[in-house]
C-alpha cells in the first residue's frame, strides 16, 4: 500500500498563491471556501524581522480525529491510505469540520463536508496534485514515502522535518522541512 | 509581535464564521432540559416506596413534555444537517468513537423509552384519551412496569445530559470544549433546568416544593462547576488558557461573551435567592394552596434558571468556535 | 485546434509519469447505463493575464474552460502558472464583461451607454476619424496602448498616417532600465529579462519584489536559487516577501538607492574585487568610473541611505568574492524618481565590473538566431508630420512616452491632438496625474476604447469596442528570447462569448471603413499566422498542437572565456563611461542626486504588486478578487501607535496637493520603514459597472498628482508624492 505524503519546503515558498487558486479550479471549490491556504508569519520588530511562508492543507492524518467524529463513515481512510469523504454518505453534520485541529475542512454549499483529497482523481491518472504541479517555488513536493527512491523519501531522510501541532497526536502526513536555520522561526 | 496573514480562509481560521450555530445551541439546550426532566420526574416517581400501582406516578405530565422537547430539539439538529436526506447512512452503521453516531442512535432510543414512560404513567382515568385501542392496552400493561421504566429513563436521562456535554468535549481541536468538566457542567445544568421545568409545569404542592429544594442544590453545583470549568482551563497550557479569553475580554468583538458570563452569574444566584426564600416559606406555615403571586415567583425563578443554562450553552458553543489549538 | 489530453501527451512527448488515461472506448463500455461522461479537450495557448506570456493548456469540458495549466514545454511557464494565470477563467466568465459595442449618449464619464451593432459603432468612428484627418491631419489621432492588441492598432494608425502611439511599458515601466542597458551594453535586457537566476550565487534585488511580482519563470528560478542557498541581498524600504527570504535585508531610505550602488562600486574597485580580465577585455571607461566613485564612500552612503557603512562593505565584499555568478536584478518597473536612467546605469556598471554579463548566474546572452520580421502587410505607410510621441528626450524608446501625448493634447504643441484610441490600457490607473489626463480628454473630439472590461478609463470613451479575451482569439505569434529562441501561439480555446471580437478583426474592419483594406490583406488572422510560420520555417499545425516550438541550437547563453565578444555599442565594448550621454549633455558616469524627503508628519507614498492581481485589470476578476478584495495601506507599527491607529481601521490618505484617497484599511505592521506608506497598485476603481472592484481600496495613482521626469529618456518618477493619514472616513 502506498503512503502518500506531502513535503513542504518552507524556504522555497515565495507566497505566489498559485497553489491556492489552482486547487480551487481543479476541484471546483465553491466561492469563499478553500482546500488549502498559505500562511505568512512574520516575527520581530523593524528592522529585525523573520518571515515564514508555509502552505497548509489536510494532513491526511494517520490518527484522524475527523474520521473518528464521523457518524456515517463518510469520512474514511481510502485504500491508498489517504483520508477521503464520501459525498453520498455525508449527512453534513459538520462534526468532522470541528474535529479537525487544522481547519482543513469546510462545509460545501451542497451540504456535505469537503477538504483536500490529495487530488486522488489526478493520482489515479498518474498526475501530481494540482497545487504541487503548479507550485512556482517547488515548495510542495508529493510522493509515496514507501518508495525509497522517491523525492519525498529522500528529503525526509536528509532533512529534519516537523508536522503541524504535533502535540495533537494526529500523526500528519504533511511534513515541513527547513534546510537552513537562517531566518527560521 | 507576530503578524499572521492567511490567504485562503476557512471557518475556523476566520474568526467571524461558525460551523455550528443557534440550531445546535437549541438542540443542546432542549436535549438538556429534556434529559433533566426525565431524571427529575423519575426521581419523583421512584421516591415513594412500592405502593399499589395507581398511586405510583406522581409526575405524569413531565414525560410527555420531555418527549416533545426532545423531539423538537432533534428537529433542530436535523435542520442543521447539510444533507438530511442521507440520514439513512447514519443508521447503517454505528461508530463508537463518533459522538454524533451516539446521538444518531441515542436520541431515538431515549425517545422510545420516553414514549414507554408516557404510556406507563398515564392515570387510569385519562387512558381513554389515548384513543387507539392497542395503545390503551399497552398502557395498561406498562403501568405495572412503571418503576423499571422510570429507572431506565433515569439512566437514559443521565446519558442524554452527559451526552450533550461529551459531544462538545470530544473535540480535541477546540480547547474550550475539550475539557473533562464540560460534560459534568452540562449534566448539572441539564438537571437543574429539568428541575426548573418541572417546577413550572407541576401543579402539586409537594412536587414543586421537592424540585425547588433539589434545584437549590443543583444551582449551587452548577455555579461551582462553572468556576471549576474556567479554573481548569486557566491552569492548563497556552491554547486552553487562551480559550477562556473571550469571557474575560471587553473588546468589542468578544464583549458578548463577557456579558453572557455576567448574565449567568446574575441569573443563577438570583434564582437561588428566590428559591431559598420559597424554601423558608414552604417549610414553615405552608399548607396546600399557592397564591397567584407565589406561582408567579416560582415560575420566574425557574425561568431564570432556564435562561441561565441556555445562555451558558450558547456562549460555550459560540465562544468555543473562536478558540483553536493552532495559534491562529 | 483541439485535441484530447492523450493526443497532447503524445505530441508534446512529456517525459516521466505513466499516464493511465483510459481510452474513450473503454470508458464508454464501463459507463454503460450511466450518463456519458464528456471527455475533456486540451488546447494550448498563451496567457495574457500579464506580459510574461506563459504557455497555457486549457482544459475544456462541455464547451466550458474548467482549468488552465502551464504548458510544460514552454520556457515561461515550465508546466506552472501563477495565481493570475489560473485566474484567467475568472476573466472569461466575469459577468461584468463588455458584451456589445457601446455608444456614449451622455457627457464623457457619465457612462450613459447605448448598445450598438458593430456596423453602427465602427461607422461612427470611421466618420469621425475622417473628419479629424481632414481638419487637422491624421497625426492628430493618437494611440495609447498596451498588450497584444497594440500590434493591430499601431498598424492601423500608421496606415492612416499617424505615428503617435505610446505604451505605458516605456516611461511608466521598464524604459529607464532599457535605456540604461542600451547605453551600457548596446541592448536591452529583454522581456522576459535574460536573468540566469537559477545559477546565481548572490542575488541582489533593488526593489524588485519577486514573489509579489509574480513573473512566472523568474519566480521559479528565484525560488530554485534560494533553495540552493544563494545569498540574497534585498534593498527595499518594506520587508517584502523577497526580503523575507534574504540574508541581508537593507531597509533603505527611499530615493537613495543610487548612493548604495555607487558606494558598492567604490568598495569593489578600492578593494580590487572587480573582475579585472573582464573589465580589461570588454569594457570602456573603467578609469573614469574609478575616479568618479571615489567620493562615494560607505560612510557617506550610510548618511544618505540609513544603511550602516559596515553592512555596505560586507555586502560589497560578498559580491566581489562570488563574482561573476552575481545577479543584480536590473529591475523592471523602474519609473521611480527623476534620475531613473542614471540609477539603472549604476546597476549596469556594477554588473559589468563584476563580469556578470554573459556569465553563468548573471545575465545570459540573446539567442544566436533571429527571425526576420513578417509584416501585417507589404504596403508602405503614408508620409506624415514628425512624430510627437517621444518629446524631446534623446533616449526615449520606440514605444513612445505616454505623458508626451497628454502634454501635446493639452497644449496643442507641436500640433493639436484631437482623438485618442486607448486599447488594452487603463489610462486613469496607469498614468500619473489623473487631473492632467482628464484635462487632455476634455480637448478631444473622439475617444475610443477597445477593452474587455468597463474599467474607469473605458467608461470615459465615446465609443467602446468589446474585445474578446485571450482565451477566445488568435493573436500574433510571440517570439521568445529565452536561452533559446522560440515561438508561442495564441489561439481560441472557446468561441467568443457575447458580441465580442478579436482586436485584429476590429482594426481590420475599421481599416476597411477608412479605405485601408490593402493594409489588411488577409481574411482570417490564422491565414496570416500560417504565412508567418511558413516564412520562419515552422510547422504551423505542430505549433498549434504543442503551443510552443523552439530552436534549441540557437542558445548561446554565455561569453566563452577569451572570446572576442562584440557588444552592440558604438565602441563595441561595455560603455562604463558613456560618450553618448556626454554628447547629449548628461553625466557620462552616474552622479548622485539628492531627492526631497517627506517633511515631519508626512510619508512617502510607495506602491507595488500583489501576487494575485495584475495592476487594475484583475481587480474585478471573480477568481482573484476572492483572494484579495481590496488593498490595504501599510503603516509602520510605531507610527500607528503614536497616532492611535489600529490594524484594520479605515483611513483616508491625503497628498501634498490636498487630493484625498478612497477609504482604505490600515495594515499596521513592522514590515515598513516609518517614513513611507505602501499600497498595492491598481485598486479603488471608480467604475460603477464593476460589481466587485467599485470603490474597493485606495488608488495609488489618484494620489500621484506629481511626477518627476527623467530628462534622459523621458521616464517618469512616480514615487515623489507625500501623503498624510486622516482617520475621517
Ligand atoms: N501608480 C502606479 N502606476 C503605474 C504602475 C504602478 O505600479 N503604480 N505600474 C506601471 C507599470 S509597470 C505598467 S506596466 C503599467 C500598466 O498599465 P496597464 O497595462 O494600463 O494596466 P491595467 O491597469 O491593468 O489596465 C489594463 C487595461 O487593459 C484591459 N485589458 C487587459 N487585457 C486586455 C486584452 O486582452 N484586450 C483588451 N482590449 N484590453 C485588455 C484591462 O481591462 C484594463 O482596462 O502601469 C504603470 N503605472
Ligand atoms: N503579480 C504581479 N506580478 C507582476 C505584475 C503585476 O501586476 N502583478 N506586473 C509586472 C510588471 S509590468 C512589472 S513592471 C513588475 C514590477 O515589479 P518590480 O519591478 O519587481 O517592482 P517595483 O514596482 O519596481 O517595486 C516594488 C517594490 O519597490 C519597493 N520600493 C519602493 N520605493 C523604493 C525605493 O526607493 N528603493 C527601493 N530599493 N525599493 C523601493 C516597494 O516597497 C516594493 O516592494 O511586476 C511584474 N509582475
Ligand atoms: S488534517 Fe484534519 S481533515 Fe485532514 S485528516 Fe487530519 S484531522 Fe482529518
Ligand atoms: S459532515 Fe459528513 S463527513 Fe463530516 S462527520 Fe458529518 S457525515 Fe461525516
Ligand atoms: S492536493 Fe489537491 S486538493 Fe489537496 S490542496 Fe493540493 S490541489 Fe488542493
Ligand atoms: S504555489 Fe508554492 S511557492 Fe506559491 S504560494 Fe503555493 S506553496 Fe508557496
Ligand atoms: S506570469 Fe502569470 S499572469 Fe503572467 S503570463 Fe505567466 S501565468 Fe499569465
Ligand atoms: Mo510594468
Amino acid at each position: 500500500m502506498p503512503k502518500y505524503v506531502m513535503v513542504i519546503d518552507v524556504e522555497k515558498c515565495i507566497g505566489c498563491m498559485a497553489c491556492v487558486i489552482a486547487c480551487k479550479k481543479e476541484n471546483n471549490v465553491p466561492e469563499e471556501h478553500f482546500r488549502t491556504r498559505v500562511v505568512e508569519e512574520v516575527r520581530g520588530e523593524f528592522p529585525h524581522l523573520r518571515m515564514e511562508l508555509r502552505s497548509e492543507l489536510c494532513n491526511h492524518c494517520e490518527n484522524a480525529p475527523c474520521i473518528d467524529a464521523c457518524p456515517t463513515r463518510a469520512s474514511h481512510r481510502a485504500k491508498d491510505g489517504t483520508v477521503q469523504i464520501d459525498r453520498v454518505k455525508c449527512i453534513g453534520c459538520k462534526a468532522c469540520i470541528l474535529a479537525c485541529p487544522y481547519d482543513a475542512r469546510y462545509s460545501h454549499p451542497k451540504g456535505f463536508a469537503d477538504k483536500c483529497s490529495f487530488c486522488d482523481h489526478r493520482l489515479k491518472e498518474g498526475k501530481k496534485p494540482a497545487c504541487v504541479e503548479t507550485c512556482l517555488g517547488k515548495s510542495r513536493i508529493f510522493g509515496d514515502i514507501e518508495e525509497p527512491k522517491s523525492e519525498v523519501a529522500e528529503l525526509l531522510k536528509k532533512y529534519d522535518s516537523s508536522v503541524r501541532l504535533e502535540f495533537a497526536g494526529t500523526r500528519p502526513r504533511v511534513f515541513y522541512i527547513k534546510k537552513q536555520f537562517a531566518g527560521g522561526l | 509581535m507576530t503578524e499572521i496573514t492567511i490567504t485562503g480562509l476557512n471557518a475556523i481560521t476566520h474568526p467571524y464564521l461558525e460551523v455550528w450555530d443557534w440550531r445546535i445551541v437549541i438542540y443542546l439546550f432542549l436535549g438538556g432540559v429534556s434529559a433533566g426532566m426525565l431524571v427529575m420526574c423519575s426521581i419523583a416517581n421512584l421516591r415513594i416506596p412500592k405502593h399499589p400501582v395507581e398511586e405510583l406516578a406522581q409526575c405524569v405530565r413531565a414525560p410527555l413534555i420531555a418527549f416533545v422537547i426532545l423531539a423538537v430539539g432533534a428537529l433542530f439538529i436535523i435542520i442543521d444537517l447539510g444533507k438530511p436526506q442521507s440520514l439513512i447512512w447514519g443508521y447503517l452503521t454505528f461508530q463508537p468513537l463518533s459522538l454524533m453516531s451516539w446521538g444518531t442512535w441515542g436520541v431515538p432510543a431515549v425517545l422510545l423509552a420516553n414514549a414507554l414512560y408516557i404510556l406507563a404513567v398515564v392515570p387510569k382515568e385519562d387512558r381513554h384519551r389515548l384513543r387507539l385501542p392497542f395503545l390503551i392496552k399497552l398502557s395498561e400493561k406498562l403501568t405495572s412496569k412503571m418503576r423499571t421504566i422510570a429507572k431506565l429513563n433515569f439512566a437514559l436521562g443521565i446519558f442524554l445530559g452527559i451526552y450533550t456535554g461529551v459531544l462538545l468535549s470530544s473535540f480535541a481541536a477546540i480547547p474550550l470544549w475539550n475539557n473533562a468538566t464540560l460534560p459534568i457542567l452540562f449534566l448539572v445544568s441539564a438537571l437543574s433546568s429539568g428541575a426548573a421545568m418541572i417546577v413550572i409545569i407541576a401543579k402539586k404542592y409537594e412536587i414543586k416544593f421537592l424540585f425547588t429544594k433539589i434545584d437549590i442544590w443543583l444551582i449551587v453545583a452548577e455555579l461551582i462547576v462553572i468556576l471549576l470549568f474556567f479554573y481548569a482551563l486557566y491552569t492548563s497550557t497556552a491554547p486552553y488558557k487562551k480559550a477562556i479569553e473571550p469571557f474575560f475580554s471587553l473588546t468589542s468583538e468578544q464583549f458578548i461573551f463577557a456579558m453572557a458570563l455576567i448574565a449567568i452569574f446574575l441569573l443563577l444566584p438570583l434564582a437561588l435567592r428566590i428559591k431559598l426564600g420559597e424554601l423558608k416559606e414552604f417549610e414553615g406555615e405552608f399548607h396546600g394552596e399557592f397564591t397567584k403571586s407565589q406561582i408567579l415567583r416560582m415560575n420566574f425563578a425557574a425561568g431564570l434558571v432556564l435562561a441561565g443554562t441556555f445562555i451558558l450553552r450558547a456562549a460555550i458553543v459560540y465562544a468555543g468556535q473562536l478558540t483553536k489549538l493552532s495559534p491562529y | 485546434m483541439s485535441l484530447t489530453r492523450r493526443d497532447f501527451l503524445k505530441i508534446a512527448a512529456v517525459t516521466g509519469g505513466a499516464v493511465a488515461a483510459t481510452t474513450p472506448v473503454v470508458k464508454s463500455v464501463l459507463a454503460l447505463g450511466k450518463k456519458p461522461v464528456s471527455l475533456p479537450q486540451y488546447v494550448p495557448t498563451t496567457c495574457e493575464m500579464c506580459f510574461w506570456r506563459c504557455g497555457v493548456i486549457a482544459k475544456i469540458v462541455d464547451g466550458r474552460v474548467v482549468k488552465l495549466d502551464g504548458n510544460p514545454i514552454h520556457p515561461n511557464s515550465r508546466g506552472k502558472l501563477c495565481a493570475r494565470g489560473h485566474g484567467g477563467i475568472g476573466l472569461l466568465y466575469d459577468p461584468d464583461r463588455l458584451k456589445t459595442p457601446l455608444i456614449n449618449t451622455g457627457a464623457r464619464g457619465e457612462a450613459k451607454f447605448k448598445k450598438a451593432s458593430w456596423d453602427e459603432a465602427l461607422g461612427i468612428v470611421a466618420e469621425k476619424m475622417k473628419k479629424i484627418k481632414e481638419n487637422y491631419g491624421a497625426e492628430s489621432i493618437a494611440l495609447l496602448t498596451h498588450g497584444t492588441i497594440s500590434t493591430y492598432f499601431i498598424h492601423l494608425l500608421q496606415a492612416y498616417g499617424s505615428p503617435n502611439f505610446a505604451f505605458p511599458s516605456f516611461a511608466l515601466c521598464r524604459g529607464a532600465r532599457d535605456a540604461a542597458f542600451e547605453i551600457t551594453f548596446g541592448e536591452a535586457v529583454g522581456n522576459p529579462e535574460r536573468l540566469d537566476l537559477q545559477n546565481s550565487k548572490v542575488i541582489v534585488l533593488i526593489g524588485s519584489h519577486l514573489g509579489e511580482n509574480a513573473h512566472n519563470s523568474q519566480c521559479q528560478e528565484f525560488a530554485e536559487a534560494v533553495g540552493k542557498g544563494a545569498t540574497l541581498i534585498v534593498l527595499d524600504p518594506r520587508f517584502s516577501t523577497a526580503a523575507g527570504k534574504a540574508k541581508y535585508w537593507l531597509p533603505i531610505k527611499p530615493a537613495t538607492d543610487l548612493a548604495i550602488l555607487l558606494a558598492w562600486t567604490n568598495v569593489i574597485i578600492n578593494e580590487g574585487l572587480y573582475d579585472k580580465d573582464y573589465v580589461l577585455k570588454y569594457t570602456y571607461g573603467f578609469a573614469e568610473v574609478a575616479q568618479a566613485v571615489k567620493e562615494y564612500t560607505p560612510d557617506w552612503a550610510e548618511k544618505e541611505t540609513d544603511i550602516p557603512a559596515s553592512l555596505i562593505v560586507e555586502t560589497a565584499k560578498i559580491l566581489g568574492k562570488n563574482k561573476p555568478h552575481i545577479l543584480i536584478h536590473p529591475g523592471r518597473h523602474t519609473a521611480w524618481y527623476s534620475d531613473n536612467v542614471q540609477r539603472q546605469r549604476a546597476v549596469a556598471i556594477l554588473i559589468a565590473i563584476l563580469g556578470a554579463y554573459g556569465r553563468p548566474g548573471g545575465i545570459y546572452l540573446n539567442p544566436k538566431k533571429k527571425l526576420e520580421p513578417v509584416f501585417l502587410s507589404e504596403k508602405d505607410y503614408p508620409d506624415h508630420k514628425p512624430a510627437l510621441n517621444k518629446g524631446k528626450y534623446p533616449f526615449a524608446g520606440e514605444e513612445g512616452v505616454t505623458h508626451e501625448i497628454v502634454r501635446a493634447t493639452i497644449t496643442e504643441q507641436p500640433y493639436p491632438v484631437k482623438a485618442w484610441f486607448t486599447t488594452g490600457i487603463n489610462i486613469m490607473k496607469a498614468m500619473p496625474n489623473q487631473i492632467d489626463t482628464m484635462k487632455a480628454i476634455q480637448k478631444l473630439d473622439l475617444l475610443v476604447a477597445v477593452d474587455m472590461m468597463p474599467y474607469e478609463s473605458v467608461i470615459l470613451a465615446d465609443i467602446v469596442f468589446p474585445e474578446c479575451t485571450y482565451l477566445e482569439r488568435h493573436d500574433d505569434l510571440f517570439v521568445l528570447k529565452e536561452r533559446a529562441l522560440g515561438v508561442s501561439i495564441r489561439q481560441p480555446v472557446v468561441e467568443p462569448m457575447y458580441d465580442t471580437k478579436p482586436g485584429w478583426w476590429i482594426a481590420k474592419e475599421l481599416g476597411k471603413r477608412l479605405g485601408l483594406s490593402e493594409h489588411f490583406p488577409w481574411n482570417n488572422f490564422e491565414d496570416f499566422l500560417k504565412k508567418k510560420a511558413q516564412a520562419w520555417e515552422i510547422d504551423y499545425s505542430e505549433l498549434s498542437k504543442k503551443g510552443y516550438i523552439d530552436f534549441p541550437e540557437s542558445a548561446k547563453p554565455y561569453i566563452l572565456s577569451g572570446e572576442d565578444y562584440k557588444f552592440k555599442t558604438h565602441s563595441g565594448k561595455i560603455e562604463l563611461y558613456s560618450k553618448e550621454l556626454k554628447e547629449h549633455g548628461f553625466d557620462p558616469v552616474p552622479k548622485y542626486t539628492k531627492h526631497e524627503q517627506p517633511p515631519e508628519g508626512w510619508f512617502r507614498l510607495i506602491y507595488g504588486r500583489s501576487p494575485v492581481h495584475t495592476f487594475s485589470r484583475t481587480t474585478n476578476n471573480p477568481s482573484l478578487w476572492e483572494l484579495m478584495e481590496e488593498n490595504v495601506a501599510w503603516i509602520n507599527a510605531k507610527i500607528a501607535k503614536s497616532i492611535g491607529l489600529k490594524h484594520g481601521d479605515y483611513i483616508v490618505l491625503v497628498n501634498q496637493d490636498g487630493v484625498k484617497s478612497n477609504k482604505v484599511k490600515a495594515k499596521v505592521t513592522e514590515r515598513i520603514r516609518p517614513d513611507c506608506i505602501y499600497l498595492v497598485h491598481g485598486f479603488g476603481s471608480t467604475s460603477k459597472l464593476l460589481h466587485k472592484a467599485y470603490l474597493r481600496g485606495a488608488d495609488d495613482q489618484q494620489l500621484i498628482t506629481r511626477y518627476a521626469i527623467d530628462p534622459i529618456g523621458g521616464t517618469v518618477g512616480m514615487r515623489v508624492n507625500f501623503v498624510k493619514i486622516t482617520k475621517e472616513v
